[in-house]
């Protein structure tokens, strides 16, 4: 191997005009002021870090959503809406609403009813702020063959002239809300968590984009943003979340909320209302007349993957 | 109060009345004439008797009064054989159940302004289709009492909309169309070797 002068450990501490030793007797000896040149040393890495972040000071000071005190979120909320006017052009509503007080959230899927025509999956996207490119699609419908349900046999790719083709069947997979969510366990810093209504949400100016909460979810129900987010300004929703659909940025990690935005404000979510089936249900499991709790009591309902334990709030049903 | 309101409902179901014995004639029975003020009468207060709130889905103008054409005195007697062309009604195509349905077998014979009734003999008004459909596929309309079967929009713990039978099903050929999907989504970036394996 060639020798290189420049990468020896040894060399570059004995060249080095500054070693450690030197500036910490300076600071015992100045009784724990720093010197000038550490000062603007310091000085100067902050200020790089706050450029190279590109956020304001307030947004690198903020505290985690749960954590934040009413005045907190709602300087938040007007530094957030005067962000996005700039950016977007138009007034935003950013919510942060609370869960409505007995309710637990339910879904419920007919695969018999779905016919595989990605309604959902778009309405989700125009609802949710998702970027386009790279894209961001928080449902995949999976095609299956009749009589398989192996996951590496079906595709999400299928693109026929009509839909449902013959000898096919279809099976929309998104987040699973899961009671017992593996994705938050993981989370090192906290930045993900069930609310009290059963919605698994991500405060995304809390998430530092490790993506370890996408390696422990078994469904692939989360995406990160790996560029900055392109939404059209003419497409963007203004009806907002704080832990939903608000745009996000580069760099964190996003996932479906049940359309939080919608829910928590008593209106079903966006793909429920779109579906042309109607293959798709919703609602509180704590109330035993809602649809999702009657799906549950009088049909034959499935989890996915419920060997490993994750106990999905999400379920596939047949309703014949 | 109360004559205020008594007395717009009386003249409706007077005109009513009049209007009938004027659309079909002198010569309707007695007991022709009462039942179209009953009718009159749940129109008027259609919520009412009602197990749930359903959004009331009328005939299309276009084609109604069918009694203008169809009655016991009209151009067209009642015929109950089952056939191909469909003279006025050519638009439609019925694709439903095969050749165990006909027209008749929803569509009151003598009074085509109304569906079959059901065994408690009234009958039916074309904006609750919903209970004659469940006369047949009741396993379904029981789904759909429950929200299970179709599609409902609206508020998950308030005011739904209902989607009624015929708001997804067209009740002379019931089954759904294909349609096409949307498109798919965007393939990750693969190398060109790769791609052309898969």
């Amino acid at each position: 191997m060639r020798y290189d002068k420049s990468s020896d450990p040894d060399s570059l501490s004995g060249d080095r005009p500054y070693d450690n030793q030197g500036t910490s007797s300076n600071l015992e000896g100045k009784n724990e002021l720093p010197d000038r040149r550490t000062f603007l040393a310091g000085v100067a890495s902050v200020l790089g870090m706050l450029a190279v972040s590109s956020c304001s000071w307030q947004e690198f000071v903020q505290n985690n959503f749960q954590r934040m005190t009413k005045e907190e979120i709602d300087q938040t909320v007007e530094r957030l809406k005067k962000e996005y006017r700039e950016k977007y052009g138009k007034d935003f509503v950013v919510g942060t609403e609370g869960p409505i007080d007995n309710s637990l959230f339910g879904y419920a899927l007919d695969i018999q009813r779905c016919i595989g025509c990605r309604r959902c999956v778009y309405a989700c996207v125009e609802e949710n702020n998702q970027s386009r490119d790279p894209q961001i699609q928080y449902i995949r419908v999976l095609q299956f063959k009749d009589g398989d349900m192996d996951f590496e046999h079906s595709t999400i790719y299928y693109d026929p002239q009509e839909v449902p083709q013959d000898g096919y069947y279809y099976m929309p997979v998104q987040c699973q809300h899961c009671a017992n969510p593996p994705c938050t366990k993981v989370c090192p810093v906290r930045a993900t968590w069930t609310e009290p209504d059963g919605i698994v949400v991500v405060d995304y100016n809390w998430c530092i984009g490790c993506r370890y909460c996408m390696a422990a979810c078994p469904y692939m129900g989360r995406w990160f943003n790996f560029a900055e987010p392109v939404i059209p300004a003419d497409k963007i929703n203004p009806v907002t979340h704080y832990l939903g659909n608000r745009p996000r940025m580069k760099n964190v990690v996003e996932k479906c909320t049940f359309c939080i935005q919608r829910v928590r404000v008593g209106k079903y979510p966006a793909c429920v209302e779109v579906c042309p089936v109607g293959a798709r249900k919703f609602g509180n499991l704590l109330d035993p007349d809602s649809e999702i709790s009657k799906i549950i009591r009088n049909k034959r309902v499935f989890r996915l993957k419920s060997e490993l334990n994750t106990q999905p709030k999400f379920y596939y049903f047949f309703a014949t | 109060m109360k004559p205020k309101i008594f007395i717009p409902l009386v003249t409706a179901l007077v005109i009513g009345i009049v209007g009938a014995c004027i659309e079909t004639g002198p010569g309707l029975a007695i007991a022709q004439i009462q039942e179209d003020a009953e009718a009159l009468k749940a129109i008027q207060a259609p919520t009412s008797d009602q197990e749930f709130p359903v959004p009331l889905r009328p005939l299309p103008q276009t084609i109604t009064p069918c009694r203008a054409c169809h009655g016991p005195e009209k151009d067209f007697p009642v015929n109950f054989k089952r056939r191909e062309d469909l003279l006025v009604h050519n638009n439609i195509r019925l694709n439903h159940g095969g050749i165990r349905l006909w027209c008749l077998d929803c569509h009151h014979p003598d009074n085509r302004n109304y569906l079959l009734p059901l065994s408690d003999g009234k009958n039916i008004e074309f904006e609750q289709s919903y209970l004659l459909c469940g006369k047949c596929h009741g396993t379904i309309y029981r789904d759909w009492r429950d929200g299970i079967h179709g599609k409902r929009t609206g508020s998950w713990n308030g005011t739904k909309n209902y989607y009624l039978c015929i708001t997804c099903h067209d009740p002379h050929n019931p089954k759904f169309k294909p349609m096409a999907p949307m498109p798919p989504p965007k393939k990750p970036w693969t190398p060109i070797e790769v791609q052309a394996k898969h």
